[in-house]
């Protein structure tokens, strides 16, 4: 009997240690609770917040619901359906593009929700370091809310990390927090960040005069439809002269050739207020698929994703803006002795050299391109857009004076273009401001037109000059009962 | 191995007259026996065979002989005139006096009360198996082997008794001597080293593997030695691969002329001639390789089974394969008289080339107007195909300039010592180590990777410590037989690695083994570990060999969940052999008949190690500039009250033997319950995303097995053995919480959304399709279409049909029939092998064909011979729409592409010739066979078995870039010394 004392023992022994035996220890892995500590982890989180945030930005994607504006189109086959759909005004709620954006915006919100939350925990870090990891989160939450409530209007608006169903809430609402949130953010983040954000002197996290910047674009989206809260003119005003005022602290102006833009040689510039950045060489979240093939036509190798709509490229003002937004010359199966022009294109529209990394990525001889992915960056907030937006608001809260004219004509010198006409009416000039804004952000950039167009209800009437050579509409929106405004909310929200 | 007697004495006895010398070989599964015993029925004379088999004995004429061996049904023959007689025995496999390995111990087949079944080394010793999981293939009921791909080295998927989880996997445990493997496959072990498998199905069989029994248990015992002189035995086969089908494209005109529908002008007509077949490139006809050269022999107290085996598996498909290196060392024996032990190693190193290797669409949709190359010399390869159609890359160039390396050491090594302390009560220690250490070294060239080549390298290892500690106590009391077993086990599975990629390679030189040579470079790290501490009771009791009752008990406790960690699980098995009652002693037609019943508990705990503890997911983020950096976001929530899914099942089942077993069969009826699921249930995109892990849900599988073995002829030159097995499962999801609906599957290859969903009384791998209603003869100008568009059936009723929101569940990816139908007939030295196998009712979404057929995609022309039927006003009766529809996106979305997925397969035919002994040489065969020579299917992709096996569960059968089986032509040896 004495083994079966031993084995008696044995069992003994194996169970007294079993709580250790059974207890989970993710060595390689971060837990919440062992995380929002140090300073690091703040930093770790804010990148995770723009790994996140990045990922909304480095495809078509969203940007598919930005198509009703006159400026972009595409064909109506292949993978395009979905992108079409909003072009030709016929969007369902299961389309796959547009929940890029809405799919990825709230998990910026998620996470930038937890790092509110948590920030405070951080007791290893100092207070400015808690601060400005908090105003960055702030900033990334009221932008991705101001990106949602305009392209759906009333959205679940989710504060926490929860898993709970909440209710939709209005543009009312949503706007109300945004503007709380780049308060907060204004007044945490820092002028400038110091360390690895900082590329080339350039800074690359959202700054005061980011925060600054997007709350002046917020301000003057409100004073427009659905709120048409006019006093935000002033307040739009306001904030974007903070920003001019301060330019030279904050390291903004204008780049001297609009082509440094989407030349691939100029990834971080002293124009971006507020920016994506990628370099292909890391994660998908690094990677930018908007070009170079991306934009390209198919006889030169491109994907033949979007392209110019022919009225607005015909109206669109010449100079060398307009030869840095649309390609002019097409090398068919890049040979260069078949150069042609759009017309003689398979789709014969104008293509966009947006984000085609021009002096990277494309062979000038052939139009050769060697990678469908690249480092481009995404301009969400490009300092023209805080002139026009200072431009639009001061005229429309106090009347035209210069210093609106110098805010425009800044745009438009480095456009290649006059001065504006002088003496302009209120109403004329903002219309003056809104159709630069039109060229000057034409095509797929975040600061889209369709933004313009919705907030001053002419979506319809941009339409009027559709070409018969672009796909039929089906839909019809309307100014008055501003249908095909929002895009539809997603089947799976 | 049959166990090797030694001849101990030979004696005539001589009586006075009419004594008649005979002599003769007796075989046994044509194989000579030696030790079997010759005797003279009611009289003196009897002699055992010799090592050939042979006996010579007097006997008076008139006497009867009586032969017996174990193992082997007695033979009696009468002596007549003739002085030869050679006698062959039957195996008495199918008879109930085998031994059966259940786990921690193992019992007589007569006394089971479970659902077991046994496949032994036999049943597939004349084929040419590659694998231990080809080998169960059809040849246990209840049991469905589907091959997911034709590449070497791939791993099927194996369901006992269909799938109960819809989250966590549905593999079965396999159990190899003792452990439980957790970081090799079933594929680690050499089939040729395997003695039996033991399929335990039913809950009272699979519950004394408690949470880790839910799928089922696949036990795997290697062979052992017996004592005996060595005997030297090599097997070796050579086999030739061919691809069992290609695409039947179109010729290069016909698809100009398509195309010019479509976009105008694109190809001038009149200049094709020439069509570029890129799968005969890509298919390639291979040989493979497969020796062994095994060791066997013992002494009284001391014995060894020793084998090494050498693979070369090249696949159908270009410039991929694997060779395996194997080696084991099995010695057991006696060190004291109540000490005994057994030592079981299987070590392997396998090299794999290219192991990812698939079959992408864009070998059949690459424009057959373009050649492979663009120069003479064949150096650079054309990617201008890919301008011209927009498919990802030039499939040729993507298969041959791949260089992906993966090299892989295995062991599986158990060691047990069984202490007798008395005649009834022994203790056994079992220490099992099974681990993987494993590095892929990747190669991406420019073709590979335009304009950014790159290297990388990553190294893993993972091991499995298990120590099972049983104490057995077993003891007869006249009419009442009891065996009570308790256990203890203890195990834990540790994993860790690392990854170091490149990027901007600067040159190719050096392949892939100096990563400094990247521009840039990242690491990364993982670690993982899991353990389980379980207590295990079973109580075997047997009254009068009538009545069975086996009790078992089993706690488990799991590290990978924080609340819920332990778990109980319970069963109980009834039997009951109806023959030993006096009131059947005159059934003189039945050989055995019982009744079985029983019911039990077994859990699931396979989700990751972690998963409940909601960690921050991990990226990286480099500011746009050169240096990347950590980036951690939140990830899924904590979820510290999730606990074991549960799986009740009861089966009820016959066992019947008739005319002493030339007919037996086994039937089984099952119901299995599984519920508290651990369903990833989805959080809503509004709040992140992600999925919440929780216990809702419920699968039902309920099903029935039929096991026929019959041998229909048997004379002493003639024999015709025959098995038929058939399984039926009925798969259905009960309950998913709030969910009635939930979309599953890729949208991989040009789907935009999913085609897959899981519905409440519908079965898992249910696809989620538009229905197709053929094609408008005449325009409708309400919906919005012309004559010759795709027309759907608008389900959700809105006039506007077609949309992903008229998608509707149908069909199933799950088969609901398996057959497995097996023949060897012997006609003197020869035997016929004839086996086929089956599974039926399932449906495939043929993406490819989809892919190829129409002019919708991204890929815009479509290849597919057959699409060029299109419709047009002269040709209504087409299959196809009209080029260029603007239906076909959503065409993709239709059951127009969902085929019937059946099929019939003659999975080998094989003839064996059985050489005439040699001097030194016991045995000899020589079988030249032929694999997956046909198939009989309406399936309209390459492989049906490949394309139903490829995803999981609930997302399966979607055939997209898969790597088809092979049709294979073996030539094989077997020779023993």
């Amino acid at each position: 009997m004495k083994y079966l004392v031993i084995i008696g023992m044995a069992l003994l022994t194996m169970s007294s240690c079993s709580k250790d035996f059974l207890k989970e220890d993710p060595k390689s892995s971060i837990t919440p609770s062992n995380f929002y500590q140090s300073a690091s982890d703040l930093d770790a989180a804010v990148r995770g917040i723009i790994v996140l945030n990045n990922l909304a930005w480095n495809q078509t994607g969203g940007l598919a619901c930005t198509f009703g504006s006159d400026d972009i189109t595409t064909w109506r086959g292949g993978n395009k359906f979905d992108i079409s759909d909003f072009d030709t005004y016929q969007p369902n709620s299961s389309n796959a593009k547009m929940i890029i954006w809405w799919d990825y915006f709230y998990q910026v919100i998620k996470s930038s929700n937890q790092l509110i939350l948590k920030y405070q925990d951080a007791t290893q870090a100092t207070e400015t370091e808690r601060n400005n990891a908090a105003g960055a989160a702030y900033f990334f939450r009221a932008m991705d809310y101001f990106f949602l409530t305009r392209t759906w209007g009333s959205v679940p608006m989710p504060l926490g990390v929860t898993t709970d169903t909440t209710s939709l809430s209005t543009p009312d609402e949503i706007y109300t927090q945004i503007v709380s949130d780049l308060k907060n953010a204004e007044s945490m983040l820092p002028d400038a960040w110091t360390g690895e954000s900082v590329v080339s002197g350039y800074q690359t996290l959202p700054t005061t005069g980011s925060a600054k910047a997007l709350l002046a674009n917020v301000y003057l989206t409100m004073a427009g439809w659905p709120l048409k809260q006019t006093d935000k003119y002033a307040l739009a005003a306001e904030k974007a002269g903070e920003v001019i005022d301060n330019a030279s602290k904050y390291g903004y102006g204008l780049l001297d050739s609009c082509s440094y833009l989407w030349d691939g040689l100029h990834h971080v510039n002293k124009e971006i207020v507020f920016g994506a950045f990628y370099n292909y060489v890391f994660s998908w979240a690094n990677q930018n698929q908007m070009g170079p093939m991306n934009t390209a036509a198919g006889e030169e190798g491109g994907w033949d994703e979007l392209f110019g709509e022919i009225s607005f490229y015909n109206k669109f003002p010449a100079g060398p803006r307009k030869d840095a937004t649309y390609q002019t010359v097409y090398y068919q199966n890049n040979d260069h002795s078949k150069a042609v022009d759009y017309t003689k294109l398979l789709k014969a529209h104008p293509y966009f050299w947006k984000y085609r990394e021009t002096g990277l990525l494309v062979d000038p001889l052939t139009h050769a391109m060697s990678n469908w992915e690249s480092s481009a960056t995404m301009y969400i907030i490009r300092y023209p857009e805080v002139l026009l937006t200072y431009a639009e608001a001061k005229a429309m809260s106090s009347g035209v004076d210069q210093s609106a004219y110098d805010a425009i004509n800044q745009v438009r010198k480095r456009a290649g273009l006059e001065d504006l006409q002088t003496g302009l009416s209120q109403t004329a000039f903002r219309d003056s401001v809104i159709a630069e804004r039109g060229w000057e952000f034409a095509g797929p950039e975040p600061a889209a037109r369709w933004f313009d167009l919705i907030r001053t209800e002419t979506v319809a009437q941009a339409n009027k000059d559709r070409s018969s050579a672009e796909e039929t509409i089906v839909g019809q929106p309307n100014d008055e009962t501003h249908s095909f405004y929002w895009a539809p909310l997603p089947a799976i929200m | 191995m049959k166990p090797l007697l030694v001849l101990l004495f030979c004696f005539n006895v001589l009586l006075a007259a009419a004594q008649q010398h005979i002599t003769g070989t007796v075989t046994g599964s044509n194989t000579p026996l030696q030790g079997v015993s010759v005797h003279q029925k009611d009289g003196k004379a009897s002699t055992l065979t010799d090592a050939e088999g042979k006996y010579s004995i007097d006997v008076p004429s008139g006497a009867t002989l009586a032969f017996s061996y174990v193992g082997y049904q007695d033979k009696e023959v009468v002596v007549g005139t003739q002085t030869t007689i050679d006698v062959q025995l039957e195996s008495t496999a199918s008879d109930l006096s085998e031994v059966v390995v259940v786990g921690y111990g193992t019992q007589k087949k007569k006394d089971l009360t479970g659902a077991i079944a046994t496949v032994s080394s036999k049943a597939f010793q004349d084929q040419p198996v590659l694998n231990a999981s080809t080998a169960l293939q059809g040849r246990a009921t209840g049991v469905a082997v589907n091959s997911t791909s034709g590449s070497p080295g791939s791993t099927p998927k194996i369901r006992i008794r269909g799938a109960n989880s819809i989250n966590t996997t549905n593999d079965p445990l396999y159990v190899v001597d003792g452990i439980a493997l957790a970081s090799n496959d079933l594929n680690s072990i050499n089939p040729d080293d395997i003695a039996t498998m033991d399929i335990l199905k039913d809950a009272s069989a699979t519950a004394i593997y408690g949470s880790r029994g839910a799928n089922g248990v696949v036990i795997i015992t290697t062979k052992k030695g017996a004592k005996g002189a060595a005997k030297i035995t090599y097997d070796g086969f050579l086999s030739m691969n061919k691809p069992i089908k290609k695409y039947d494209l179109m010729d290069v005109k016909t698809f100009g002329n398509i195309a010019n529908l479509i976009s105008p002008g694109l190809f001038n007509t009149d200049t094709l001639t020439t069509s570029t077949d890129m799968q005969s490139l890509i298919f390639d006809d291979a040989v493979i390789q497969n020796h062994n050269l095994s060791i066997t022999g013992g002494s009284e107290n001391i014995h060894y089974y020793i084998s090494g085996q050498y693979q070369d598996q090249p696949g159908v498909i270009i410039n991929n394969d694997m060779k395996t290196y194997g080696l084991r060392a099995n010695i057991g024996g006696n060190l004291t008289k109540k000490l005994s032990f057994n030592l079981n190693m299987g070590i392997k190193r396998v090299n794999r080339h290219n192991p990812d290797a698939a079959l992408s669409y864009n070998a059949f949709l690459w424009p057959l107007t373009e050649p492979i190359y663009t120069d003479a010399d064949q150096t650079q390869y054309n990617r201008k195909g890919s301008r011209i159609i927009t498919v990802a890359s030039q499939e040729y160039m993507t298969l041959k300039e791949a260089n992906v390396d993966n090299f892989a050491n295995q062991a599986v090594i158990t060691g047990n010592a069984t202490y007798k302390f008395t005649d009834w009560l022994s203790f056994t220690t079992n220490i099992g180590l099974d681990a993987l250490t494993s590095k892929t070294a990747t190669l991406k060239n420019d073709w590979i990777s335009q304009g950014n080549p790159s290297s990388s390298q990553s190294y893993s290892e993972n091991y499995a410590i298990q120590n099972s500690n049983v104490l057995t106590f077993h003891k007869a009391y006249g009419l009442h037989d009891l065996t009570a077993t308790a256990v203890m086990e203890s195990s834990s599975s540790k994993g860790s690695g690392f990854t170091a990629t490149g990027a901007g390679l600067s040159s190719m030189v050096d392949g892939y083994n100096n990563l400094a040579l990247n521009s840039t470079q990242s690491i990364t790290s993982t670690y993982s570990n899991w353990s389980q501490l379980s207590y295990v009771g079973r109580v075997i009791y047997n009254y009068d060999n009538r009545y069975m009752v086996t009790g078992t008990f089993r706690r488990d406790g799991s590290s990978k969940f924080q609340n819920n960690k332990w778990g109980s699980f319970p069963s109980i098995g009834l039997g009951w052999n109806v023959l030993n009652e006096s009131f059947a002693k005159n059934w003189k037609a039945f050989s055995h008949l019982k009744l079985r019943g029983g019911w039990g508990i077994t859990g699931n705990d396979r989700i990751s190690p972690y998963t409940t503890l909601g960690l921050l997911s991990q990226d990286q983020y480099a500011y746009g500039s050169s240096a990347a950096y950590i980036a951690y976001y939140v990830g899924n929530p904590a979820t510290p009250n999730l606990k074991w899914e549960t799986t009740k099942q009861a089966d009820a089942g016959l066992d019947v033997g008739f005319f002493n077993d030339r007919l037996s069969i086994t039937a089984d009826y099952y119901n299995k319950n599984t519920t508290d699921l651990l369903l990833a249930t989805t959080i809503a995109n509004y709040n992140g995303g992600g999925s919440l892990y929780q216990n809702v849900g419920k699968v039902n599988n309920k099903g029935f097995e039929l096991g026929i073995n019959a041998t229909p002829v048997t004379t002493d030159n003639f024999n015709w053995s025959t098995y038929l097995n058939l399984s039926y499962n009925k798969n259905m999801v009960v309950d998913l919480g709030e969910d009635s609906l939930l979309l599953l599957g890729s949208t991989g290859g040009i789907l935009g959304a999913q085609v897959q969903a899981l519905q409440v009384g519908k079965p898992m791998g249910s696809f989620y399709l538009t229905k197709w209603a053929g094609i408008y003869q005449q325009a409708d100008a309400a919906l919005g279409y012309s004559a010759g568009d795709n027309r759907f059936v608008d389900a959700n009723g809105n006039n506007v049909s077609g949309g992903l929101d008229d998608r509707m569940v149908m069909g199933s990816a799950t088969p609901k029939y398996q057959l497995g139908f097996g023949n060897d007939i012997t006609y003197k030295d020869f035997t016929l092998n004839i086996y086929i196998q089956g599974s039926y009712g399932n449906d495939i979404y043929n993406e490819n064909y989809a892919i190829i057929s129409s002019s919708t995609s991204a890929s815009s022309y479509p290849t597919l011979k057959t699409a060029a039927n299109y419709w047009t006003s002269t040709n209504t009766g087409a299959e196809f729409p009209t080029v260029g529809s603007k239906t076909n996106n959503n065409g993709l979305y239709s059951s127009h592409f969902l085929q019937d997925g059946s099929y019939t397969r003659l999975k080998n035919l094989g003839l064996t010739y059985r050489l005439p002994k040699i001097k030194n040489i016991s045995a000899a065969s020589l079988t030249l066979s032929a694999q997956n020579l046909f198939t009989i299917t309406k399936y309209k992709g390459l492989d049906p078995e490949v394309a139903a096996g490829s995803g999981g569960d609930t997302q399966a059968g979607i055939d997209l870039n898969t790597y088809p089986s092979a049709k294979t032509y073996t030539l094989r040896l077997n020779i023993t010394f």
